[in-house]
């Protein structure tokens, strides 16, 4: 038994696949490429199956990774090319290696926000503004114990690192944003801050994960 | 997918309903075929996207190099009210196209509780929804399953309705609308022929007259339009087509698995089933080519489950070793074999093994009454015994819940035998804890579901009145009455939209307004408890002066011109009245394996039943 990390890209359509029917997805997907996966053993043998970081519904990415345990004679490239002849639309894989660091490794997330607006450079100065003030607060549904409870959260200090550009008419904010599994700031609270915020009106009409990073800003392997 | 569709997803649940796009979907150049078709099923994708014959049929079309088939789904209301907000007609799943531009829409009739969805489909498609009103040739509106076997309160909106199996008819149907498009005939040109197709039944085509109490007086064909329309049935399901693939969805749906079809029609002939009889003669697939469309569908789709489809699995004649071979591959493939619709008189013990090779699935069972005088008066031919014995193996294999099926409202039907439902429900639980060989340190469940029964054409129960509202309600409250133990958990149904539906199974042309007046008044996703408004359904009939008990509490007489007599689904009315007859003696009818009941279903089928062989 080994363990391989299959990194795959999620883009279009696939966009709308949420994390729970991804992971039904991708089984199906193992079994069409007869991959000789490896079963837990027990009442119920189900293949070891595990994602890097769950990706919200509607939100794109070129660095999704899952570990699977492979059992049997079978060579990355062939894993590869079996995997890719039998995925579904929107989804792809781009390398298959050798699971370098721990999942809990994993520290920032790097997106790419597409905004789409009438007036590109007045939404530019607009977010530049809102993301050099003190404070930018949005609530956040997060638990206490069991409870579900509110939660107020200052982006401005969860945000690592940014850079504002503007290209066709849209407004692209590439940010670094905590992930992983101690704190973990969905991008879409940022963008919908942006949108509630923004006179001028944008809307974000596309969300991109680039990059998973580690604690020092290292690219996750 | 269209940027029109795709800026409406943020703001809905479950985009992945809407997005197309799904592993196996078929997508073609518009530009290379001539008839581009839109099945609908007029439920959520969930449901619908469960449903066999849309699989087999979208799979068939598509087989055609001159035809596209699109798979079409009701919205759900966060949909409807985005699309409607912004102008966005209903459209085909594959290419995004809006389906009033097809040349067929096609609508599968699974339950009548779905009739006013077909009606928003089609306005949400931006088209009339009566068929007078649409004078194009195109699009046609065709409707077919099992509810077609009494299309009637529906001929107001669609155009065409096929009757039986839609395998071979939806072809001949195809080649003939190519012929009419190339020539540009009208509409009317195109009905007029195709009601000469076998099994094709055109509304528009007959009148009808009304006796002075309501019932029907005559049924009257205009020109040369067949007096009685023959359903189609398909003679051999060896080589009869079946997808060697399925659309495998990305969200949860309700039967997400593999399905095999082994056989159709059924021998049992239980009284209150329309399944049982519309769908005969039987015609059986053999064990090889089972397992090896079985092994193709698991193959293309990676699912790891297979289920068995038919009316009544454990009745196919060589179930042993069908199910020998395929628990074969299917074990050494990780793949789990389920068999829904086991009968309690022939579930063996070997069958119980092989379903335990590899995971278990629940066990459910329908004695469908309470006590033995109604069971034979239904024809269900299981006795009390059958029912503790399939029990006790269960428990003794290690089950700790069972499912029980049972009907409340049933023709001949007291009290008693209400109260016989909980009885026996008690006598499985009593079976658990005198079995030595139960799991232990595990309690029983047995969940007892009592649906109200609808009386149906094409069964022997055709004549019969349906249980008022309060009838039923007081059944029900008896039934809860009559349980005494907390391992019995039981659910029923609302009586309102078993009325309704038992209004609209038997119901006439002229229901029609009051359909549309219904959907008018806001009435769609009728099935669903948290849509469904009885007031609305009651001012529709009061509106037009109709009356519900007629349609459902009334008892019929043999000698009334039915609603669907005009339609011949093999099964010949004195067989359906001696049933009738016999049922309320109380007496039974032997299967079809060990006596011909002369039915007259092998007769659509040049004299062929495989119950017979």
């Amino acid at each position: 038994m080994r363990c391989v990390r299959v990194w795959f890209s999620k883009t279009g359509q696939a966009k709308y696949i949420s994390h729970l029917d991804l992971m039904r997805c991708m089984s199906r997907l193992m079994r069409r490429a007869h991959i000789p996966l490896w079963y837990t053993e027990g009442f119920n043998p189900h293949p070891y199956m595990m994602f890097a970081l769950p990706l919200s519904l509607g939100s794109e990415s070129n660095c999704e990774s899952m570990d699977i345990r492979i059992e049997g004679d079978i060579t990355d490239d062939e894993i590869f090319k079996r995997l890719n002849d039998n995925m579904p639309i929107g989804l792809e894989v781009l390398k298959i290696s050798e699971p370098k660091m721990k999942t809990n490794a994993i520290t920032y997330g790097e997106y790419e926000l597409t905004f789409e607006t009438q007036q590109s450079e007045k939404l530019k100065q607009e977010i530049e503004k809102m993301l050099s003030a003190d404070e930018l607060i949005v609530s956040k549904m997060g638990k206490q114990g069991r409870k579900k409870v509110e939660k107020q959260v200052n982006l401005i200090e969860k945000i690592k690192e940014y850079s504002l550009d503007e290209k066709d008419g849209y407004v692209i904010l590439n940010v670094v944003l905590p992930a992983g599994n101690t704190v973990n700031i969905n991008p879409s609270l940022l963008s919908g801050a942006i949108e509630e915020k923004s006179f001028i009106g944008g809307e974000c009409c596309r969300t991109f994960r680039k990059r998973l990073l580690t604690e020092d800003m290292k690219e996750f392997e | 997918m269209k940027y029109e569709v795709e800026r409406l997803l943020k703001y809905v649940q479950k985009p992945g309903r809407y997005t197309g796009g799904e592993l196996n979907s078929i997508i073609k150049d518009k530009d290379k075929v001539d008839i581009r078709y839109a099945f609908c099923f007029p439920d959520t994708y969930e449901i619908g996207m469960s449903h066999l014959g849309m699989k087999i049929l979208y799979g068939l079309i598509n087989a055609r190099d001159d035809a596209w088939c699109e798979r079409v789904f009701a919205p759900v209301d966060d949909m409807e009210e985005q699309m409607r907000k912004n102008n966005v007609r209903l459209f085909g799943l594959e290419s995004g196209d809006y389906i009033k531009d097809f040349d067929f829409i096609g609508f599968t009739l699974q339950y009548e509780l779905s009739y006013t969805n077909i009606l928003n489909m089609l306005d949400l498609a931006g088209l009339p929804v009566k068929a007078c009103d649409r004078k194009e040739l195109s699009p046609i509106i065709v409707a077919g399953g099992p509810c077609a076997c009494n299309p009637e309160p529906l001929t107001d909106f669609v155009d065409m309705f096929s009757l039986g199996d839609g395998e071979e008819v939806t072809n001949e149907i195809l080649d003939l609308y190519k012929e009419h498009k190339k020539k540009g005939s009208t509409k009317e040109e195109f009905l007029k022929e195709a009601s000469k197709i076998k099994g094709v039944y055109v509304p528009s085509l007959y009148d009808v007259e009304y006796n002075e109490d309501g019932t029907l007086k005559a049924f009257l064909p205009k020109g040369d339009a067949p007096e009685k329309i023959v359903k189609r049935v398909v003679e051999d399901l060896d080589t009869c087509y079946y997808p060697d693939k399925f659309v495998v969805p990305f969200i949860d749906i309700v039967q997400d698995r593999a399905v095999e079809e082994i056989f159709r029609g059924c021998i049992r002939g239980c009284r209150f089933c329309q399944a049982g009889f519309i769908y005969r003669p039987i015609r059986e697939k053999s064990p090889d080519v089972v397992n090896r469309q079985a092994k193709s569908l698991c193959d293309t789709s990676g699912y790891d489950e297979v289920s068995l489809c038919s009316l009544s699995t454990s009745d196919h004649s060589e179930i042993q070793p069908l199910l020998s071979d395929m628990i074969d591959w299917a074990t050494k493939d990780k793949i789990n074999v389920s068999l829904p619709s086991l009968r309690v008189d022939n579930f063996s013990d070997e069958l119980m093994e092989k379903l335990q090779l590899v995971r278990r699935s629940g066990l459910t069972f329908a004695p469908e009454a309470g006590t033995q005088r109604l069971r034979d008066a239904i024809n269900k031919n299981v006795t009390e015994q059958e029912v503790i014995n399939t029990a006790h193996k269960a428990f003794s294999g290690g089950w700790t819940s069972i499912k029980l099926y049972f009907m409340i409202g049933l023709p001949t039907e007291t009290l008693e035998d209400v109260a016989g439902i909980a009885e026996l429900g008690q006598k499985v639980v009593d079976e658990f804890y005198r079995n030595p060989e139960r799991q232990k340190g595990r309690g029983v469940t047995v969940s007892i579901s009592a649906s109200s029964f609808v009386p149906k054409p094409f069964t022997p129960f055709q004549w019969e009145a349906q249980d008022t509202m309060d009838m039923l309600e007081e059944k029900q409250k008896h039934l809860l009455s009559s349980i005494h133990t907390k391992k019995i958990n039981l659910s029923y149904h609302a009586t309102p939209t078993s009325l309704l539906e038992g209004v609209f199974a038997r119901g006439d042309r002229r229901l029609g307004k009051v359909i549309e007046y219904a959907w008018r008044n806001g009435c769609k996703f009728d099935s669903w408890d948290d849509h469904f408004n009885f007031e609305v359904w009651q001012k529709a009939f009061d509106e037009f002066s109709l009356d519900m008990d007629f349609y459902a509490n009334r008892k019929r007489e043999f000698d009334e011109l039915l609603p669907w007599d005009h339609l011949d689904y093999g099964i010949s009315k004195k067989f359906l009245e001696r049933e009738n007859i016999k049922a309320h003696n109380a007496q039974t009818t032997d299967h079809c394996r060990i006596k011909c009941n002369a039915c007259g279903a092998n007769k659509i089928n040049g004299g062929k039943c495989d119950a017979m062989c």
